[in-house]
């Protein structure tokens, strides 16, 4: 009885330990370079999403993303950039405010983010409605 | 007495109840507050991130010959009817060139005198019998900046319909000190409308 107990447990904390889902420790991590929450898309559409690495005179270079959207109404729009580096680790730049805008109906706006550090190579735009 | 109890408990119960909101902490990176007329936290940082992101990307904060060019803080006008210290503004600026590795801030010179003065204060340790020599900062070590941050902050009040209007604009310049030029420039206007019973001071 004794033996088959300690069997049972043994094969439960094997099963437990094989569920378990590593935590992600490097830099592989898929992240969406493009999040925009639904209630956006009802009054506009992300029309452009490019990025670009202007070269510094000191010899680096910075990331810098260009966006555009076309809105179908009057809307406002809340944005953010959130910038990594190669480990996936944010970099971190003036602030972690959202930035606001307004959009006119049929207008469309290109608004631009340069990375806070050279060593920013991703990023992640994030679209909200303010409330 | 017992009526006087009663009284006094229905009164601490409504006045608890009319009570203001209570306090509460406010995250800066999700904050979708109500706006006032006057300046907050939110313009200075929307000032700044526009700035050092236009500075970082005309590359006029890179140094070519490689390394960090070395930054003092100039004078910042604040021609708003507020109160506003500028190092608001400023010390944004001054974190986020340092974070970006091309730009590091002097403290040892100012308009006003040195930020630190504790530079100065520190080599007058020299020649002390009581200090080990060693230890004291030497002769010509402090470094002279090559540009400098200056700029103003305006408002303008407008009347708008039965709103009132109050423009803000936040002007900045980097001047190179070896020639004298404006390296880069910009302006942020913050435009805020609302009651004319709101104030904006």
């Amino acid at each position: 009885m004794n033996t088959l107990v300690k069997a049972s447990l043994f094969a439960l904390v094997a099963v437990l330990a094989g569920c378990a889902t590593p935590p992600q420790t490097n830099g592989v991590v898929e992240r969406e370079e493009l999040k925009v929450d639904p209630e956006v898309l009802y009054s506009m559409t992300v029309t452009e999403l490019f990025e670009d690495r202007i070269r510094q005179p000191d010899g680096t270079s910075i990331l810098q993303v260009q966006f555009a959207v076309e809105a179908l109404n009057n809307a406002d729009l809340a944005w953010k950039i959130s910038w990594f580096d190669a480990q996936g680790m944010t970099v971190k730049g003036v602030g972690e405010a959202y930035r606001k805008a307004s959009v006119l109906s049929g207008q469309t706006r290109y608004f631009k983010a340069t990375a806070p550090h050279p060593r920013a190579i991703s990023y992640q735009l994030h679209l909200r409605e303010p409330q | 007495m017992f009526k006087q109890a009663i009284i006094l408990t229905l009164s601490a119960l409504v006045l608890a109840g009319c009570g203001s909101s209570p306090t509460r902490y406010v995250d800066p990176a999700a904050d979708d507050g109500p706006v006032s007329m006057s300046m907050d936290y939110r313009d200075f940082e929307k000032a700044a991130t526009e700035a050092v992101e236009d500075m970082l990307a005309s590359g006029a904060v890179s140094n070519p010959n490689g390394g960090r060019y070395i930054m003092v803080v100039s004078r910042i006008s604040n021609n708003t009817m507020q109160r506003i210290d500028t190092d608001q503004l400023t010390k944004k600026i001054r974190v986020a060139l340092l974070r970006s590795g091309k730009v590091v801030t002097t403290t040892a010179v100012g308009l006003n005198g040195a930020e630190d003065e504790m530079s100065m204060a520190a080599r007058e340790l020299r020649n002390s019998d009581e200090f080990d020599q060693s230890g004291v900062q030497k002769k010509g070590t402090l470094q002279a900046p090559d540009l400098s941050l200056s700029g103003k902050i305006l408002q303008r009040n407008q009347t708008v319909g039965d709103e009132q209007q109050v423009e803000y604009y936040i002007q900045l310049s980097m001047t190179d000190l070896a020639s004298g030029l404006a390296f880069w420039e910009g302006e942020t206007p913050i435009i805020k409308r609302g009651s004319n019973d709101s104030v904006s001071w």
